[in-house]
């Protein structure tokens, strides 16, 4: 048996719209769920004053109710899910603040590590990371530049590609991804590189290496040589009896690095005979007895 | 989970009108303004509403949802601190509801 309205509101049956309005709002004050987050009977309390000011606070009801058309308690609402069930809940809660606490979150981080652990980064979300691959020559992959990476819509993203990128790097474009939700940052494009092998370099960490095929001549006398690096050719000098696997280091030119320095070329020789019989060299050598040869080839198992 | 526009409003049972008007006066927070509405900001436009019905004026609404807001961080934080007073053995309990214990 539901209780009489009017008692509860604390008001007479002649009251006026304005008096029971005024009840109303004196004990929705003291009783609001929200303003007693925490205590059950002020909810509900104030679930009953609601029921009540329901009927009474719309005159056309309270009329019926008057002349016993209608009861009391009306049909049961749903269970209205007050703003302390969310605002309690944390983790998704956009509201949340430590302002209540913050002066004394700062001699320890107790506070803000329990503020920072539950979330409040809901309120807007950043947006997700997108991943793509973008597939480099060796030598763009190495001097750098700009490349164009066509996305799956069709529209096309500027990809600045630092000096010395390797094969597997990552890079990270600010902001390209997808789209932050509710007015949040957008999240990030991360480029997989993947760097197609070259002709003649390989590279080792922030050295190039790369094999120079040298003349009988050159590498019996020794002499100037044009030699490539991913930075274009330059001169070096083959030192005499310059055999096939020995290296020659080019200093500085090897991969570019962040702060500005590069690695080095090493230049591993490889004696080549002429490509075609030369007539001239075979007579010469026929006059040549040299008696190491067997020696040498015991000496490196062949 | 997130909701449109005319199901805020149905749920939250408020007009258009106020609902721009909350969020441009900051009382619902500016995710609203992508129109993506979460249940926390139907509950939150419910607490504004009846707070109108109670008699708060524009003025003291923002007033009373800060307040509001800091109490459930405070509570938040009290939980955390009281679960984690929990987790430790009872004679290390007892010293912080007890302190003038022996133990």
């Amino acid at each position: 048996m539901p209780t009489d309205p009017y008692q509860t509101l604390g008001v007479s049956k002649d009251a006026s719209q304005e008096a029971i309005q005024k009840a109303y709002r004196r004990l929705a004050k003291k009783f609001h769920p929200d303003l007693n987050p925490g205590n059950k009977q002020a909810e509900d309390k104030f679930k009953e004053i609601s029921a009540v000011y329901d009927l009474l606070g719309d005159p056309q009801k309270r009329a019926r109710f008057d002349r016993g058309e209608i009861d009391a308690s009306g049909a049961e609402r749903p269970r209205q899910r007050y703003y302390r069930d969310f605002a309690d809940a944390g983790a998704s809660n956009p509201y949340a603040t430590d302002a209540g606490f913050a002066d004394f979150g700062s001699a320890d981080d107790f506070f803000s590590e329990i503020f920072s652990r539950h979330g409040r980064g809901n309120l807007s979300m950043r947006g997700g990371d997108v991943h793509y691959n973008l597939e480099l020559d060796f030598l763009d992959a190495i001097n750098g530049g700009k490349q164009q990476l066509t996305l799956p819509d069709g529209s096309a993203l500027d990809v600045a590609i630092p000096p010395g990128t390797r094969d597997g790097q990552v890079l990270r474009l600010r902001g390209k991804g997808r789209p932050g939700i509710g007015g949040g940052p957008p999240g990030d494009a991360l480029i997989e590189i993947h760097v197609r092998p070259h002709r003649i370099f390989t590279r080792k960490s922030d050295d190039i290496h790369v094999e120079l095929p040298v003349s009988l001549r050159e590498a019996v006398l020794g002499g100037k040589v044009k030699v490539p690096t991913p930075s274009g050719e330059v001169t070096m000098t083959v030192p005499r009896w310059a055999n096939t696997g020995s290296t020659l280091r080019l200093k500085g030119r090897g991969v570019p690095r962040p702060d500005g320095s590069r690695g080095d070329e090493y230049v591993t020789v490889k004696v080549m005979l002429p490509e075609k019989p030369d007539a001239e060299l075979e007579r010469f050598i026929a006059q040549w007895h040299p008696v190491a040869a067997e020696r040498e080839r015991e000496a490196t198992g062949g | 989970m997130s909701m449109e526009t005319r199901e805020f409003l149905s749920a939250a049972r408020i007009d258009v009108g106020m609902m721009t008007a909350w969020i441009e006066a900051g009382w619902l927070g500016p995710h609203c303004k992508s129109e993506e509405f979460l249940d926390i900001d139907v509950a939150r436009a419910r607490l504004i509403r009846d707070l109108t019905d109670i008699g708060v004026n524009d003025e003291g609404i923002p007033v009373i949802l800060n307040l509001v807001d800091q109490l459930h961080g405070l509570r938040r934080a009290l939980h955390e601190v009281l679960s984690a007073v929990r987790a430790q053995p009872e004679t290390r309990r007892s010293r912080v509801s007890r302190p003038d214990s022996p133990y």
